[in-house]
């Protein structure tokens, strides 16, 4: 990684590219789990611009914001004048970050991380990128073993209990979480299983099926805190789970972001977990 | 012949509007179609026009008019439907010149000016036409109708559909005028569907009167306009009477008691007087 | 002197006008941007020297300039278009929008995006990187000719019936595409919300090449339909009385508005109010002469297009506002004020 950053640094070099060939890189984060590392690693001064959805920490409101991550401007990017990009295998268009990459910038496309082996991989990645790789490999050891020790505690259930897993984005609407997405993925990784079966993706939540899952228990993920209204949703309310207080409502960004938060995240859901006799009687 | 119909039937939505109709246009002959609402008057003169489709034969100068090519047919066939909507902000120029497409806009043209100062128009030349009234849009459609065929070599063919309903009598006058004396000195063909019998008495050479679809007279105003034929066409009692300017005039009778007529009272109205 | 007889502008001077607008706008849209350039480097890239930035000759001539035509173009088309539906339909409100051709040929453009691996394949194997604009341009032809046939009753456009279908096109197109958006993976949703938002800011060499030969074509034939179509505000039977060919002139205009906003929609996304602005203010200043509105239609409505997407791409630098929203927000107000201070469509 290091290897990778001097080439560029030769290469900004031979560009002409001004004065920062001896200072420290220009950074732009295009995905909040990205930024979130590079806050975790101390790196923030490097930023000069980061998406939209890099909401966490709070300092983050003070950067220029470049857009969605899925619409990345060309010429917006480049304005901050950076030296390296990086960003999720969801950025796009395309055409822009073959032109930035062109243009002189680094451009790095990492992988979405849907295991916490991915998600420790991907903050060793960016450190390197940035030149800590030994910082990074630090934190991620230390992520590592907190994670292990919620996943032992997970382990000793029996029966993986069932999950209702609903995102509340927009107004008035929600939406189940399926196969193939990161909440299905924090599932797994806390050892539990989705109650709902047989979506793929995000789907608008159909009333009856939320009823008919019977979950143990209730993870809510809210896009801007405070937006999940129980009132408007009876039939939530009206389940076992949530009346029996297995229930968790918290940022979409720490639940789904699978950042260096993963641990919180992960402790946050096991949480409220049934313990396994509960999960016992529940099946009865 | 610039005009043959021969037995020329039209069908709208199954019932029959016009039905084996036969008659003659020769060039100059200013020829005025009479008769009671839905008699089938305008039907025919749109399948004449080339708006419906018809059964039998329709011949411009001896030629089937499904055999003219649409661009030719133009410059020899002029049409001025009953009503013409201009919603957009043309000027009255702009309509008239859209008669002669061979002309470039902009470009000054004699006949459009005199055909608009004929039609007493040309003063409105620069107006846009959805701001002026029903009778200036009726004149300036008949100058655009003219200004298609009037310099036409070859036979020319003019078909009005009451282009007089919304003028004064003046305009009235001066509009029927000016069609009989181009079809006159031009040797043009007027076929016009009018529903002023006096109008028509006063300036066509030949009367047909259709009723239901049918051909039912065809003659001089003289011949045509007579108390017996009004009865059984439209159904109204009416004097002819001959005036000394060489052509009858229709006057209707009043029906009901001519005079002293007494309205019933309302009981609820004498109450409260 | 610019005012003509009838109290409107001329046509020459305006052409000027419209010319200079459309030289400054490229101006500004060239040499503006979130990312700065001096202006040395500006002039070093045009007369083809090097330049201090390294990147000027990238930002300029392969992000800028593309933008800034495909832009043009775009605009260009959407306004001619909204003109030539005015005419044929003999509607002021008749717009892309508006009778659902953009709507159908974007919903074609999604249906290739999320069909294109699975039901669709034959049709990305025959038409390679044609595959959306021609799905696009097959996408709107199709609706025009839908709106024209459920509108038209014996030679008579009912305008009410027209608005109508249109709003019934376009809420099956939207439940078309919401469905299809159902359906589609993430990556493929990616590429769905450039459609429905409208944008140029992927614009590139590439989508000229692919979009500018319909966008083009739908251009230059256009003015070819000017006098029939003025013959269309008289009413459909008038055009057939002046000698022209009523079916093959609305097909020919169908075909154009189906072709250009067709290949609009498939390199630029959902752009409003262009097509239902642009040439109402044309004819309230000029008149309705489609020999006057088409081509100025274009100039207007590529420089207006082109300031939108400038200013959308510097107000929130160094994000961009989506043009299409762009569009509608200065669209919009500006037509009610336009309605509010006329009387005449």
């Amino acid at each position: 990684m290091i290897s990778r950053l001097l080439v560029w640094l030769l290469l900004a070099a031979a560009f002409g590219s001004s004065a920062q060939a001896g200072d420290s890189p220009r950074v732009v984060t295009a995905d909040g789990a990205i930024t979130e590392i590079v806050y975790r690693l101390g790196l923030e001064s490097l930023l000069v611009g980061v998406d939209t959805t890099s909401g966490y920490p709070e300092q983050t409101e003070s950067l220029p914001k470049i857009g969605y991550l899925r619409a990345l401007p060309f010429e917006g990017v480049l304005a901050l004048k950076p030296d390296l990009l990086i960003t999720s295998e969801q950025a796009a268009p395309a055409e822009n970050l073959e032109r930035l990459a062109r243009a002189g910038v680094q451009v790095e496309k990492l992988p979405s991380a849907r295991t916490p082996e991915a998600a420790l991989e991907r903050i060793v990645t960016v450190g390197g990128l940035l030149g800590e790789a030994e910082k990074a490999e630090v934190l991620a050891s230390e992520l590592r073993s907190k994670i292990n020790r919620i996943q032992q505690a997970s382990a000793t259930r029996g029966n993986p209990p069932t999950v209702l897993f609903i995102l509340a984005a927009g107004n008035h609407s929600v939406m189940l979480a399926g196969e193939g997405t990161s909440a299905s993925a924090l599932l797994d990784a806390v050892g539990a299983v989705n109650a709902v079966s047989g979506i793929q993706g995000y789907k608008p939540a159909n009333r009856e099926a939320i009823l008919a899952s019977r979950p143990d228990a209730i993870v809510i993920a809210e896009s801007t805190p405070g937006q999940f209204e129980i009132g408007s949703w009876p039939e939530v309310e009206r389940l076992d789970a949530w009346q029996s207080g297995h229930r968790l409502v918290a940022d979409g960004m720490l639940l789904l972001g699978f950042g260096p938060r993963l641990p919180d995240a992960m402790a946050a859901v096991n949480e409220v977990l049934p313990a396994p006799s509960n999960v016992a009687a529940n099946d009865s | 012949m610039v005009l043959c119909v021969n037995n020329v039937s039209v069908s709208l939505e199954r019932s029959r509007i016009v039905d084996g109709i036969d008659c003659q246009l020769k060039a100059g002959e200013l020829l005025m179609l009479l008769g009671p609402n839905g008699a089938g008057k305008s039907t025919l003169l749109k399948a004449i026009s080339g708006d419906l489709p018809y059964g039998g034969s329709v011949t411009l100068s001896g030629r089937e008019l499904g055999q003219w090519r649409p661009e030719r047919l133009a410059r020899q066939r002029a049409v001025m439907p009953q009503r013409v909507e201009v919603n957009f902000p043309l000027t009255v120029e702009e309509v008239v010149q859209l008669g002669r497409p061979k002309i470039a806009s902009g470009r000054s043209d004699l006949v459009v000016d005199e055909l608009m100062n004929e039609l007493d128009i040309g003063h409105l030349r620069h107006r846009l036409v959805p701001g002026l009234s029903g009778g200036e849009q009726q004149r300036l459609q008949l100058a655009r109708v003219l200004a298609q065929i009037i310099d036409s070599p070859g036979d020319r063919l003019l078909l009005l559909d009451e282009c007089t309903s919304a003028l004064d009598p003046a305009h009235q006058q001066m509009v029927l005028d000016l069609v009989r004396r181009l079809a006159k000195a031009e040797g043009m063909a007027v076929l016009a569907v009018v529903h002023d019998l006096n109008l028509a008495a006063q300036f066509a050479d030949r009367l047909l009167v259709m009723k239901a679809g049918r051909l039912v007279h065809e003659g001089s105003a003289r011949e045509v306009l007579t108390p017996e034929l009004l009865d059984t066409v439209y159904g109204f009692t009416a004097r002819v009477v001959e005036l000394e300017e060489g052509y009858p005039m229709v006057v209707p009778r009043r029906r009901g008691p001519s005079s002293a007529y007494t309205a019933p009272v309302n009981p609820s109205c004498r109450q409260a007087s | 002197m610019i005012r003509d007889a009838a109290g409107r502008l001329g046509f020459a001077p305006s052409l000027v006008v419209a010319l200079l607008a459309a030289a400054l706008v490229a101006l500004v849209s060239i040499t503006s941007g979130a990312y700065p350039l001096a202006l040395g480097d500006i002039l070093s890239v045009i007369i083809g020297r090097e330049a201090s930035d390294p990147v000027a000759s990238m930002v300029l001539l392969e992000v800028r300039m593309p933008r800034f035509l495909l832009g043009f173009l775009v605009g260009a088309v959407l306004a001619v278009s909204g003109a030539l539906l005015q005419g044929l339909f003999r509607n002021p409100l008749a717009d892309p929008g508006l009778i659902g051709v953009s709507a159908g040929a974007s919903l074609a453009a999604i249906a290739v995006i999320v069909l294109g691996n699975t039901w669709l394949g034959g049709w990305l194997a025959m038409t390679g990187e044609w595959a959306l604009p021609i799905a696009a341009f097959l996408g709107g032809s199709c609706t025009v000719l839908l709106a024209w046939r459920i509108a038209n009753r014996s030679g008579q456009t009912a305008v009410a019936t027209l608005l109508l279908a249109g709003i019934a096109i376009n809420a099956v197109a939207g439940a078309a595409t919401g469905l299809l958006t159902f359906y589609a993976n993430d990556e493929e949703l990616r590429s769905l919300t450039f459609w429905t938002m409208g944008s140029l800011g992927h614009a590139g060499w590439d989508d000229l090449l692919v979009g500018a030969p319909f966008m083009l074509l739908a251009l230059l034939a256009a003015p070819w339909l000017a006098r029939p179509l003025d013959a269309f505000l008289l009413g459909e039977s008038v055009v057939g009385h002046l000698g022209y060919r009523t079916d093959t002139v609305k097909k020919a205009a169908i075909l154009v508005v189906g072709l250009g906003v067709g290949a609009a929609v498939a390199v630029s996304g959902l752009i409003g109010f262009v097509g239902l602005v642009v040439p109402h203010l044309v004819r309230q200043l000029l008149g309705a002469s489609h020999r006057v509105v088409l081509p100025l239609s274009a100039l207007v409505g590529g420089t207006l297009l082109v300031a939108a997407d400038s200013l959308a791409r510097v107000v929130v630098a160094p994000a961009e506002l989506p043009i299409g929203l762009m569009m509608a927000l200065i669209g919009g107000p500006f037509f009610l004020a336009l309605l509010l201070r006329t009387k005449v469509i």
